[in-house]
């Protein structure tokens, strides 16, 4: 504990109390300090106490891995702030993206970082997969964590095909009923699949809706799960350190 | 030291015969479990598949008449402004206007579902010959030949008797019924479809809204 058990101003005791409750830890100036801060601390525990050096180079994953993830925040953060201006209506829909284009305060910015930084999420997830592809490191323990990442590329690709209906313009009507019409040659399960989709046999209202709710709750849900087990294996699996 | 009974020898060979009262009605509970829950989850996924939707009607009334278009019919039973198409894209439907008779084609692209376009020089640059596109239907007047319908999305493209030649569609666009109501409007229903033909099926179909009597000639193609 670093702080002081006794202390006269009893603000200063107050406050010392408060903070040796939220941190279990002094400011980590020793190798000791380090790794228990790292260890019971929620927002750092993801980090290993320690990793070898060159396990960290940044030529080793490219950081494609982390660059996801923070796409993913990014996208979370300003998808929140488009879902304050956006209605999912075929009446309304696409008046709300001008809205946000030419009417919402920095909402040109924030619809174009959320667009943005969908695309780059789907280039850069290909390229997390494809470099753990190429340095074999899918292989014993890691069979299991390439599994949930080839999910968690599914789930990276379903929300960017959802969330291309939203803005409810030609390009995005067109492209589910290609993209649907595509489920619709599977054999037996196809047509199902595609009433399933669209609540109908258009693209329309009902199927603005479900893919709405599949965008915005059910397949970031699945796809934070499916993080959380994928980060916790990278740690438990560990790193090679360099081929 | 064999306190308990199944400890012994023969006591174990009982205890991997017999199941106990306990495990018993475990698994019995468990299976009822497992049963209800699979029944449950199958029965509630028809909760995702609406029994009704909100889709447009299948049948509509077409804003012109019989009249407007086809300008009357002459005394040997032609169109008196020759050939002609009329396309209602909200719709999806093309009216053409042939010597035969009408009949009209539901457009979407056998490939992958989008709206063709109606076009006047369907053939340009697909390779194909303009007599080819001439040869299909039955036709004299003013109509722009060769003509029929390109897809905007992958660019399959359709003579006027909705063949198609050229892109990625497997076969031809449907047609479906259209009849002409007491007040002179058309009627089309999309649901009824009275001309269906598969991959290379490139006969001109012979269905038609008589222009004299008003009523089709039943001759369907590929539906019962």
């Amino acid at each position: 504990m670093s702080a002081t058990p006794r202390e006269s101003n009893p603000v200063r005791a107050f406050m010392s109390e408060v903070w040796g409750s939220i941190f279990r830890h002094g400011l980590p100036t020793t190798d000791k300090v380090a790794a228990r801060t790292a260890l019971t601390n929620f927002f750092l525990h993801i980090h290993p106490v320690r990793v070898k050096r060159s396990a960290i180079r940044v030529s080793y994953t490219l950081c494609l891995g982390g660059l996801s993830f923070f796409l993913f925040i990014l996208l979370t953060i300003t998808g929140l702030f488009l879902m304050f201006y956006y209605i999912p209506s075929v009446d309304q829909a696409y008046q709300n993206i001008k809205d946000l284009e030419f009417v919402a305060t920095f909402g040109l910015i924030i619809r174009n970082m959320h667009r943005w930084a969908a695309h780059a999420m789907v280039i850069t997830v290909w390229l997390h997969m494809a470099r753990v592809f190429y340095q074999g490191a899918y292989k014993p323990p890691r069979q299991f964590n390439w599994a949930i990442g080839t999910l968690l590329l599914l789930t990276t690709l379903l929300l960017s095909f959802s969330g291309y209906l939203l803005p409810w313009d030609q390009l995005a009507v067109w492209a589910i009923t290609v993209g649907t019409n595509m489920a619709k040659y599977a054999p037996i399960a196809g047509p199902y699949t595609r009433y399933l989709l669209l609540g109908g046999r258009n693209v329309a209202q009902g199927a603005l809706i479900r893919f709405y709710v599949l965008h915005v709750i059910a397949l970031p849900l699945i796809g934070f799960l499916l993080m959380v087990v994928h980060f916790w294996r990278v740690r438990k699996d560990g790193f090679t350190g360099g081929l | 030291m064999a306190i308990n009974p199944y400890d012994t020898p023969r006591g174990k060979f009982h205890a991997r015969a017999e199941t106990t009262r306990r495990q018993f009605l475990l698994l019995m509970g468990g299976l009822g479990a497992l049963g209800a829950s699979i029944f449950g989850g199958v029965q509630l996924l028809k909760f995702m598949f609406p029994a009704a939707t909100n889709d447009a009607p299948q049948q509509f009334k077409t804003t012109f008449t019989f009249d407007d278009l086809t300008g009357g019919v002459t005394a040997d039973g032609k169109p008196k402004v020759g050939a002609t198409v009329r396309s209602i894209t909200a719709d999806r439907v093309s009216v053409v206007v042939d010597d035969g008779g009408i009949y009209a084609v539901f457009l979407v692209c056998t490939h992958l579902g989008c709206t063709p376009n109606y076009v006047t020089n369907v053939t340009g640059g697909s390779g194909v010959a303009d007599a080819v596109a001439e040869g299909r239907g039955n036709r004299t007047g003013a109509e722009k030949i060769p003509n029929g319908w390109a897809c905007p999305c992958h660019g399959s493209r359709y003579f006027i008797d909705s063949t198609n030649f050229y892109g990625p569609a497997p076969r031809p666009m449907d047609w479906v019924d259209i009849s002409v109501a007491p007040d002179g409007y058309f009627v089309v229903d999309r649901g009824a479809i009275v001309v269906y033909r598969q991959p290379g099926q490139t006969t001109v179909p012979e269905w038609r809204l008589l222009l004299t009597s008003k009523k089709s000639n039943d001759k369907k193609l590929g539906v019962s």
